[in-house]
């Protein structure tokens, strides 16, 4: 993949040049910290602190939060003409789609490792259960990494952040609801075939409890390599026009 | 270096690239001339590896656009129609970014290097967003030539900025030729004039015309232009000129005439000769050069 290591670079740089990117981290910063506090609270002397409250916030606020830091990846490019450059130069095509996708997952997963700091604290003053904690912290990692995949095919869709950063999170958002609606329909196959389909399907019954399953870790494992390769054939299909 | 073989290209039905075959040696300046919508951006469009034709080959330096794709797209630096830029960057880290994108062997230095040639070294740290289009229209090269590529493609690059950056960019263009093959389209016929060894005229997609600037315009002027003033006498003046082998009107023009000749006869002395004869004198004699510009303008309207 000739060119993803230079385009990861560029585009981690770009996060930290942007004020919107230090805005939304400063909004899940202050979010989170008030769930922990919260939590804590409601905890002191009657239970264990709960490990994944901030990986299960994060599984709802996801569906707004990996639009926002998606939507300018490839409607910027578009939109200044610089993917032209990019589609001239000896990088490939999967190489830039990559480099992309990667740099806007380092930069979730800083913003989720600052987080982590609140179950470091509690090992001083209670204690976490550690693995349930870690698993919950995998588990939102790989969610979070699948939903930013979704956000880059719609940013690879259209010249517009906006339209891209609204498209997402209705996909999203059907993605994170499907789950709901598996739970009220009858139909017991039914049902559990959404349920599969969903992305609180392999989240919010393994890894937010602590549990660890291969199939869930496929899963969005499965939907980032699925994203990735539309992103890539949208982005190939700049060359057709 | 560069070599193009039957090359074309359609959007849709439009024929936007007719059969187009040229080549460009090492260290030529070769200069694609035609009005708006001839072809120029999507002929460089496939010669930079950004979009495959549909029919004709091409290679860059031996490799071939379509086949060899990555390595043709190394050979290559380019600067496209609007510079394309990320605003948030610095000078630098712009320049630097594509050098090393492009396997530049020391990124940081060659920035710096390149920043200097194109007079931009004291915005270095400037973020882009904040430079005016005239150095933005310089950073736009700085990026085409930083990794230092045997052959770079200008598409329009003296467009939009003042006389005086047009004159800069010619200039550095021109220096270009040194140790690049370079290949820049235009629809300013003075700038390919000055700045080509070689022009190529597309309109509609095809090739109507190319050679050097010189012998372009000797191949296409139609017939010589004299321009005679006579003295001595007032009247009878036109009439004599008629009655010379060789001219095919006359008209009169200021205090001369203009005389239109046959292609290849030359009535020089026969005018002379018999203008004294008949008591003239000549006060003025000189061939009228048809400009590049009017033969370009009447090439392109015999087309339409
Ligand atoms: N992406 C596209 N889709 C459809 N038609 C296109 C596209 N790009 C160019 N064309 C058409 O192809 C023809 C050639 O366009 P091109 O941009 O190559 O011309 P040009 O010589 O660069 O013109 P200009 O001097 O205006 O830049 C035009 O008729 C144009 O309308
Ligand atoms: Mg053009």
């Amino acid at each position: 993949m000739p060119g993803v290591f230079t385009v990861f670079q560029r585009e981690i740089g770009s996060y930290f040049t942007s004020l919107y990117a230090y805005l939304i981290a400063f909004a899940i910063l202050i979010i989170t910290g008030i769930l922990f506090i919260t939590d804590l609270d409601n905890a002191a002397g009657q239970r264990p602190p709960d490990p994944s409250v901030i990986p299960t916030f994060l599984s709802f606020a996801m569906i707004f939060f990996a639009p926002l830091l998606t939507m300018r990846l490839l409607a910027e490019e578009k939109r200044e003409g610089t993917l032209e450059l990019l589609l001239t130069s000896p990088a490939s095509d999967t190489g830039i789609v990559v480099g992309k996708f990667l740099g806007s997952w380092a930069y979730f997963t800083l913003i989720l490792a600052i987080t982590f700091i609140y179950q470091i604290i509690l090992i001083g003053i209670a204690q976490p259960d550690l693995v349930h904690a870690i698993s919950a912290y995998l588990g939102i990692w790989l969610y979070g990494g699948a939903c930013l995949a979704v956000g880059m095919v719609f940013s690879a869709i259209t010249e517009n952040q906006i339209v891209a950063a609204f498209l997402a999170s209705a996909i999203l958002f059907l993605l994170w609801i499907g789950d709901r609606v598996g739970q009220v329909v009858t139909n017991i196959d039914f049902a559990r075939v959404l349920r599969e389909l969903t992305l609180q399907g392999h989240f919010s019954t393994s890894f937010a409890y602590g549990l660890l399953h291969a199939e869930d870790v496929v899963y969005f494992a499965g939907i980032i390599v699925v994203m990735l390769f539309i992103t890539i054939r949208l982005v190939e299909s700049n060359r057709w026009r | 270096m560069i070599e193009v073989k039957h090359l074309t290209k359609r959007y849709g039905t439009r024929l936007a690239v007719d059969n187009i075959s040229f080549k460009a040696g090492a260290g030529e300046i070769v200069g694609l001339l035609g009005p708006n919508g001839a072809g120029k951006t999507t002929t460089m469009r496939i010669l930079t590896g950004f979009m495959p034709p549909n029919g004709g080959s091409a290679t860059i330096a031996g490799f071939d656009v379509m086949r060899n794709s990555v390595k043709a797209r190394g050979q290559v630096g380019y600067l496209p129609e609007r510079v394309p830029v990320y605003p948030d960057m610095t000078v630098h880290g712009y320049v630097a970014f594509w050098a090393k994108l492009r396997g530049a062997p020391n990124p940081r230095a060659q920035a710096d290097q390149v920043l200097e040639r194109v007079q931009l070294s004291d915005r270095r740290n400037t973020l882009i967003r904040n430079l005016s289009k005239g150095m933005r229209q310089r950073l736009g090269l700085a990026q085409a030539l930083v990794h230092n590529p045997p052959v770079v493609i200008l598409d329009e690059p003296t467009i939009g900025i003042d006389p005086q950056q047009v004159i800069e960019v010619r200039d550095e263009v021109r220096k270009l030729g040194q140790d690049h093959t370079v290949l820049l389209s235009t629809h300013i016929l003075s700038e390919a004039e000055q700045v080509c060894d070689r022009v190529i005229i597309i309109n509609k997609g095809h090739i109507v015309a190319q050679g050097k600037p010189a012998e372009l315009r000797r191949k296409l002027q139609p017939e010589m232009h004299l321009y005679v003033v006579l003295g001595g006498k007032r009247d009878g003046g036109e009439k004599l000129l008629r009655s010379i082998s060789g001219v095919e009107a006359v008209e009169a023009s200021g205090e001369g005439f203009n005389v239109r000749v046959k292609k290849g006869a030359d009535i020089r002395t026969e005018l002379i000769d018999k203008a004294l004869r008949a008591g003239y004198n000549i006060q003025e004699m000189r061939p009228v050069m048809m400009t590049l510009e009017n033969m370009f303008l009447d090439i392109i309207g015999r087309e339409a």
